[in-house]
């Protein structure tokens, strides 16, 4: 089985039946979703296939064959990719999403916040200019659960949403 | 290398030069212990490598410093912004010197300690280390210059007098120097050690560093996927292991059930009292194969809890609250019982708070390596390495140099381990040992909500009497919590093995059934008031035949909470029964100048209706949203608190909107404000979800809560707007703490607001639509 994570091909040898999650963190070494719940219920797990966050404790590995799976670790390569950079200026750019998440100071324990930066992500290439009520419909509502902060980090993510945004228009906060 | 060692006195501590070296140079501040029963020996052990100093601060040649502290992160970020703020100001150097901050690890860090009052009793020692540090370095430049250490200056680590300058870095080149300083204490219990001795500290007049908003140096590990959380710890040769516990908190192991090996070829079940785990290669393996053992495995029944409907039924006729001495608070005093009789006017009401779960966004986990000779290494996230330490010791029955415990980043779990264990831990060390190979232990998120502590429910009865000008005369309160702090590891407690005494009436500290009065009493216009606390033990604690039973543990303000929201919804509601404006009612009953100017601040700042309530359009029926506002107040750890809730109800299906908290801080100095800023929004976010959701259920065998869906949180589409007011107060000379404290105040000002909102009183939580709507028929 191969998978393509963060653009390159990777050969699984987990069963047909293992969840995603487990295959990233402990075949492939790629460690930033994190296990929360294993029930679809948390977020914390999030993963971009095909650019769609979905919940990889919950996704067998065999539904991810053929399709782009995007972690934070593939996130500034994303966004290189996607604004045409290269070579030196790709290896020092980070994703808006990351900067923004710097700038605002936006983890408290930060656990969650991977999963909160795929969904941010997610969001953003979507709609480049999200409304208040649209950020906070994407946490809470679009997906199979809402994006759960136990530490209460919902008003900073909402600042660093609008703030990545604002960097991806190519402006200053 | 010259084998003398030259020796100076500098207020207490002793600087020795123990000759040169060849490269580098550096000063290590170490310690001399004054009086320690067992902490000498672990601490003369403790290193896996025996060249590695166990320094508070060290000062390399190159100018940079290094610091050292038991204390762990869980977001709270002190340790990355405030701590670094506070002892580059008492070292005189730049913020940037400081270049690491090692937390936790046992091998590696002095002092031990809780993860908790990280900015009082936490960097008191650190800040003292780093004044006797300040001190030796200006002897050393004495020295050097042949000039008096009253005739010198220091700016930005570069000590000048006498016409000449010499940076830090320079004196401590080529040398091995030692500063050895006082402490106290013993290492491997609740507070650990104390720097001891009386250095002189900068004055706050001086403070550079203090007081600018720094960002937290972990954050950009953490966004971009460097940081090494404790989930990511992988060691050669580690299995994976699933726990299946027990059926109820008092079942014990009938028969162990087995694993289909034609599925799960690799997977080993293993056995301790009882213990049940599941190991296998992967983690897969591990789980499926866990919930197949957990289907066919027997256990004996046990019902003994009274079930979450019957709590305070439960507490008022069944518990034993005579066993345990009655606290009585300090600022009890008066005749509260006369001036109650006397009372014009007298509010009577009974407030009740559920079992709460810390609910960590990432259930418990630890990796252990029992070795051959005895050691055991364990990586954990856990806010008392040394205290864990011992625990682990005792269980295994070794010293406690055989224990090494390593730290990490990981999800926060708000007070839950502040004593030691956090619930994986004991288990993956008694696995690895059963097992002889690294094991890594992860808790399922049922688990987590079912086999953790929780935060202790409680009940207050309050009497508030008025007078003829409607002033309070007496206020009297009794309440009544269960022990609050079990730190059993359960993995032990299940194994059978040693631990700590579950709490009883004549246990030691923190191991005892007594309830201290923990919010202080901060309305000093009140002359006659009597204020006691009751205790008892956990609920289902001797009844389980495990002595299992709901385990309590400290959350966030332990105690505290559970005694203001009763204090702070009284009031309010009392200050109705005097025709009084909520935040007026509280000023005319204080005399403290800061907590006068954070409750006229909140008033400004807050958009608050001067007015009683409830409001005039306050309405019980109907499906159009009606709106109230409610204030709330609480000292703690030298920092003045208060708050506003404005929320929006809908009678006809219970459903409240928290619409804006405002939150005014006076910390005494504030350290950092960009990060208390984010530490106090956090807290109001958990204070709402507190007031709104909460509550552990359980029937009369075990806790049925066992997800997100059965225990629901705050979302981020049902946040209030937040507004943060911070009073720099430097002349009170103290550093506040943010997020302990920040989640308190907003259940009680909710609370308070529904009653403006509604005329109605809501003293229970969760203010679920359910129990609104019953409130509302009433």
């Amino acid at each position: 089985m191969t998978i393509t994570v963060n653009g390159q091909k990777r050969e699984v040898q987990s069963p047909a039946d293992t969840p995603l999650l487990y295959v990233l963190r402990n075949e492939l070494d790629v460690m930033s979703p994190q296990f929360g719940c294993g029930l679809a219920q948390c977020g914390a797990c999030s993963v971009l296939v095909d650019g769609k966050e979905v919940r990889s404790c919950v996704t067998p590995v065999s539904s991810a064959t053929g399709k782009e799976v995007t972690t934070i670790e593939g996130l500034p390569a994303r966004w290189a990719k996607q604004k045409g950079l290269s070579g030196t200026d790709a290896g020092k750019t980070l994703h808006p999403v990351q900067q923004a998440w710097i700038e605002e100071q936006t983890p408290l324990c930060g656990y969650c916040q991977s999963g909160m930066m795929i969904k941010a992500t997610e969001l953003l290439e979507k709609t480049a200019k999200p409304s208040d009520a649209e950020i906070k419909a994407a946490f809470t509502t679009s997906g199979p659960s809402a994006h759960l902060c136990r530490c209460g980090s919902y008003y900073a993510i909402v600042e660093a949403v609008r703030h990545a945004s604002s960097i991806m228009a190519g402006g200053a906060k | 290398m010259k084998n003398s060692v030259e020796t100076t006195h500098i207020f207490g501590a002793q600087l020795s030069r123990r000759g040169f070296v060849k490269a580098g140079g550096a000063l290590f501040v170490g310690f001399t212990l004054l009086d320690s029963k067992d902490a000498q020996g672990a601490v003369a052990k403790n290193s896996l490598d025996p060249s590695q100093f166990q320094s508070w601060v060290e000062i390399h040649a190159d100018n940079t410093v290094i610091l050292r502290t038991g204390k762990c992160d869980f977001g709270q970020s002190s340790l990355y912004t405030a701590y670094r703020q506070i002892i580059a100001d008492e070292l005189e150097i730049p913020f940037e010197s400081i270049t690491a901050v090692v937390g936790g690890d046992t091998d590696r860090t002095p002092d031990g300690g809780g993860t908790f009052d990280l900015l009082g009793r936490g960097v008191t020692s650190l800040r003292k280390a780093a004044a006797y540090t300040r001190e030796a370095m200006l002897e050393l430049a004495a020295q050097r210059f042949g000039v008096a250490k009253d005739q010198l200056t220091i700016k930005a680590g570069v000590i000048s007098g006498g016409g000449r300058s010499v940076a830090y870095g320079e004196l401590v080149k080529d040398q091995n120097l030692k500063l050895s300083i006082p402490v106290t204490g013993d290492l491997t219990t609740m507070f650990g050690l104390t720097v001891d001795g009386n250095p002189p500290l900068k004055p706050v007049s001086k403070y550079e560093v203090i007081g600018k908003p720094y960002r937290n140096s972990i954050i950009p590990t953490k966004v971009t996927a460097k940081e090494t959380w404790v989930t990511d710890v992988k060691v050669p040769g580690m299995w994976h292991a699933r726990i299946v516990h027990p059926a109820t908190l008092g079942s014990k192991l009938i028969a162990a059930g087995s694993v289909d090996k034609s599925k799960f070829p690799n997977a080993q079940i293993v056995a301790k009292g009882n213990l049940l785990g599941v190991v296998a290669p992967t983690e897969w393996e591990a789980i499926q194969a866990s919930r197949q053992v957990a289907a066919s495995t027997k256990w004996s029944e046990w019902k003994g809890l009274p079930g979450q409907p019957n709590l305070f039924r439960y507490f008022r006729q069944d518990a034993d609250w005579k066993s345990t001495t009655v606290s009585r608070s300090q600022k009890s005093g008066g005749d509260a019982a006369s001036a109650m009789a006397s009372a014009k006017k007298k509010h009577a009401a009974t407030y009740e708070m559920p079992f709460m779960k810390h609910a960590p966004i990432g259930p418990t986990m630890a990796l252990a390596d029992y070795k051959a000779d005895g050691t055991v290494t364990v990586h954990a996230h856990n806010q008392n390495p040394q205290a864990l330490r011992g625990q682990l010791a005792l269980m295994l029955g070794v010293p406690v140099d055989q224990v090494i415990v390593r730290l990490y980043a990981g999800p926060g779990h708000y007070g839950r381990s502040n004593g030691g264990n956090a619930g994986a831990e004991d288990e993956a060390v008694l696995l690895s040992k059963e097992l002889g190979r690294p094991v890594r232990v992860q808790w399922m998120r049922g688990e987590d909500f079912q086999w953790s502590t929780q935060s202790p429910a409680g009940y207050s009865d309050v009497q508030i009497g008025l007078d003829a000008n409607n002033k309070i005369s007496a206020y009297t309160v009794d309440h009544y919590m269960p022990a609050m702090q079990d730190d059993r590891p359960v993995g032990a407690i299940l194994a059978g093995l040693p631990t700590m005494p579950a709490p009883s009436p004549g246990g030691q500290r923190l191991a005892n059934t007594v309830n201290g009065n923990s919010d202080p009493w901060v309305y000093d216009g009140v002359l006659n008031l009597e204020e006691r606390a009751h205790g008892t033990y956990e609920v289902g604690q001797r009844e389980s035949p495990l002595g299992v039973g709901l385990r309590d543990h400290s959350m966030r303000t332990p105690g505290q909470f559970q005694q203001n929201f009763p204090r702070e919804v009284a009031l309010s509601e009392a200050a109705a029964l005097a025709g009084a404006d909520p935040i007026q009612f509280r000023l005319d009953h204080s005399k403290e100048e800061r907590l006068k100017n954070i409750l006229e601040r909140l008033r400004e700042e807050s958009g608050w209706q001067t007015r009683s309530a409830p409001n005039p359009k306050a309405s019980a029926k109907g499906n159009a949203p009606v709106r109230g506002q409610g204030v709330s107040v609480m000292f703690r750890s030298g920092s003045y608190w208060a708050c506003a809730a404005q929320i929006a109800v809908t009678p006809a299906s219970g459903a409240i909107a928290v619409e804006k908290i405002t939150m005014v801080v006076d910390p005494g100095v504030v350290v950092n404000p960009l990060q208390l800023k984010r530490q106090v929004e956090g807290g109001s976010m958990m204070g709402t979800s507190i007031a709104l959701y909460e509550q552990v259920e359980f029937d009369e065998s075990g806790v049925t809560t066992k997800d997100w869906r059965s225990y629901p949180i705050l979302k981020m589409a049902d946040m209030p707007e937040i507004k943060v007011v911070i009073v720099n107060r430097p002349e009170v000379g103290v550093y506040g703490q943010g997020s302990e404290a920040a989640n308190a105040l907003a259940a009680p000002a909710i609370a308070a607001a529904f009653f403006d909102a509604t005329g109605k009183p809501a003293r229970n939580l969760p203010l679920r639509p359910e129990y609104v709507k019953n409130l509302l028929k009433a």
